[in-house]
């Protein structure tokens, strides 16, 4: 415990943190549970920065913003998919998905080892994006997609913007896709249904609900829910969520079809 | 299939008795499946009276064992076994076995949280899964903690007697469960026997008590604490030390959880790939498993405030319309309530078995 004591010095405390102060309970201006929703509709989504090939050494890649979360994903397959050698023959192609926090994404920082929240969102968004690809095109070889969350506004926020994140940098990759996946997160917040709710009305709200779909094919890939609803609430959660992924879907193709303007 | 001799309700055979299914199909998991056979009992569940390798119907769940105290050492524990036949061809089905050991905690310096946390971990044993590498096996064991965790830790869900001093020392809960064999449906498995340890599970009585040291007014005395440690009125100007708690010495092991109506029961819904008709059945096989690897994780909570859906997860590589969710989270409600109710019935069964029975075998010796 004192093997750095030094005693001919006058040490300073072994252990220093920041200093933790007290909410300011005066401040009108922050958001607290039970006010309505500051900035925007119930309904509406926050606005999302799409870019496309920001990272030049991958096949494909997307950064996506929106509001507080920040999120860069790169998809490669360089020179073809890769072949898997570890693992046994299959005759669809294997898509592996990993995600890492940056160590500077949350509030509290993070270490840079991999851990159990790095995979749970990787085999959430693995599940969202694995109907929408047509693996049977590679046979015995892997598609590896990257996230890097650089800043991290809520798990469900996390989930659905990857989502989002990842098919379109597939997408800029070239990989044969039967849709682009959409994703959405909602809360419940009462009585009312919150769309793309961040970290605070997340944990404020009695339930979350993230649903991945395909609008061009009206097919849903992948829905989490957890916390408590009842079976109607469910329905219409989920309804909201899919209008709102078809929305933006036509503004993701969009932007998708004036990156790749002929020359 | 005679539909008439089967009981009305999937779940009647679990609290009569076990109930003898067609034993001569054996679980063995089946990797990999051929094709042929993917295709085979995919193309048997589309007939129009739906057939299934063993006979069931489609909601026709296999006999299901429960047992609780099964851990003498854990605060509660419980085994649940669904498909084990009796007889000779027995085939032994999915068994898994849950344990709750409650640890103390230190809120202000340790990891607890005030107001208690629940871990949830699950192992999956090598006996269960031969034919994967120990690579495979711990990335199986994650994924499905990871799942438990995700479904069943929503605050909403905690137990409000965890706490032993307010801030400062709090229960940590911790939910083992280990997967003895996998013949199908292990999440089905997974959730019953995580509810029945956790009604099993008793929280020991403690009381705050701190001490005093000797001082000019009063000589070496215990005195009890108010709960939350502040400092005593006698001694104004000395900080009291650190509360500490002692266990009260009651006759029986502690009180129950207190979450036990509002704690959910898992229904898999397996999704059968079909163009445009919805159809779905429940307690697969492991063959049936590996063929259609679509399902629907549904957890509802059933309490006198209502039905609550607390958790729905969809798995494996496919897709589902959403209309189809509708009816799916409808048919998954209805089988859901019957198995919380066989579940209460059978758990209500196992207190009284443990408790009063045993009673009255002591008196009669």
């Amino acid at each position: 415990m004192s093997t750095n004591f030094d005693r001919r010095r006058i040490n300073g405390p072994e252990e220093s943190s920041s200093p933790v102060f007290v909410d300011d309970d005066e401040d009108e201006t922050k958001w607290r549970p039970g006010k309505p929703r500051q900035s925007r509709q119930p309904q509406d989504i926050r606005p999302i920065f799409l870019q496309l090939g920001l990272i030049s050494q991958a096949n494909g890649s997307a950064y996506i913003e929106t509001e507080r979360t920040k999120i860069a994903c790169a998809v490669y397959y360089r020179y073809g998919p890769r072949q898997s050698k570890s693992t046994g023959y299959s005759e669809r192609g294997r898509l592996s998905v990993q995600v890492k926090f940056a160590p500077f994404s949350c509030h509290k920082r993070r270490a840079p080892i991999r851990d159990a929240e790095d995979r749970s969102i990787a085999v959430l968004i693995h599940q969202s994006l694995v109907p929408s690809i047509r693996l049977e095109l590679f046979p015995k070889s892997t598609i590896d997609v990257f996230l890097t969350i650089i800043e991290n506004d809520g798990i469900d926020s996390c989930v659905a913007t990857g989502t989002v994140a990842a098919s379109t940098a597939l997408a800029d990759a070239g990989i044969e896709m039967l849709g682009l996946v959409m994703s959405c997160a909602a809360t419940l917040m009462g009585e009312e249904i919150w769309l793309d709710p961040n970290h605070e009305e997340a944990t404020a709200g009695a339930s979350t609900l993230v649903l991945a779909c395909m609008p061009a094919l009206n097919v849903v890939t992948n829905v989490w829910q957890n916390g408590t609803m009842s079976t109607k609430e469910g329905r219409e959660c989920m309804t909201a969520c899919q209008e709102r992924c078809a929305t933006m879907h036509s503004i993701v193709a969009q932007s998708l079809v004036s990156n790749f303007t002929p020359e | 299939m005679g539909e008439g001799t089967r009981p009305s309700s999937p779940w009647e055979g679990c609290v009569t008795g076990i109930e003898v299914v067609s034993s001569s199909y054996h679980q063995t998991p089946p990797f990999p499946l051929s094709k042929y056979e993917k295709t085979y009992i995919q193309a048997a569940l589309r007939e129009l009276s739906p057939i299934r390798a063993d006979g069931r119907s489609l909601f026709d769940y296999r006999s299901t064992a429960l047992e609780t105290g099964v851990a003498s050492l854990a605060n509660g524990s419980a085994r649940v076994n669904i498909g084990k036949t009796a007889g000779e061809e027995s085939g032994s089905g999915a068994e898994v076995i849950a344990a709750v050991k409650l640890e103390v905690e230190d809120v202000l310096e340790g990891e607890g949280v005030d107001g208690g946390r629940i871990v949830f971990t699950v192992s999956c044993s090598p006996a269960a899964y031969p034919h994967l590498s120990s690579t495979a096996l711990d990335d199986l064991s994650y994924d499905t903690t990871i799942i438990l965790n995700q479904c069943l830790s929503h605050p909403s869900l905690h137990p409000k007697n965890l706490t032993i001093s307010p801030r400062r020392k709090s229960w940590s809960l911790n939910l083992d469960i280990m997967v003895l064999s996998d013949s199908g449906n292990v999440y089905d498995a997974l959730f019953l026997a995580a509810r029945s340890a956790l009604w099993d599970a008793k929280v020991p009585k403690t009381r705050s008590v701190q001490y005093q040291p000797k001082s000019n007014i009063l000589g070496d005395q215990d005195v009890e604490m108010s709960a939350d440690g502040s400092g005593s009125i006698f001694n104004t100007r000395e900080v009291a030390k650190a509360a500490d708690f002692e266990l009260a010495d009651w006759w029986d092991e502690g009180e129950p959880l207190r979450v036990n109506r509002e704690w959910p029961v898992c229904v898999t819904l397996n999704l059968v790939p079909a163009k445009s008709l919805l159809m779905y059945f429940a307690d697969v096989t492991p063959h049936e498993e590996a063929s259609m690897p679509l399902r629907l994780l549904l957890l509802f909570s059933f309490s006198p405030s209502g039905t609550r859906l607390r958790s729905m997860r969809l798995m494996g590589d496919g897709e589902v319309q959403l209309e189809s969710m509708t009816l799916l989270l409808e048919g998954g409600e209805n089988h859901a309530k019957k198995l919380f109710e066989a579940l209460g019935k059978k758990l209500e069964e196992e207190d009284l078995r443990r408790n009063q029975k045993a009673q009255v075998k002591f008196d009669l010796r």
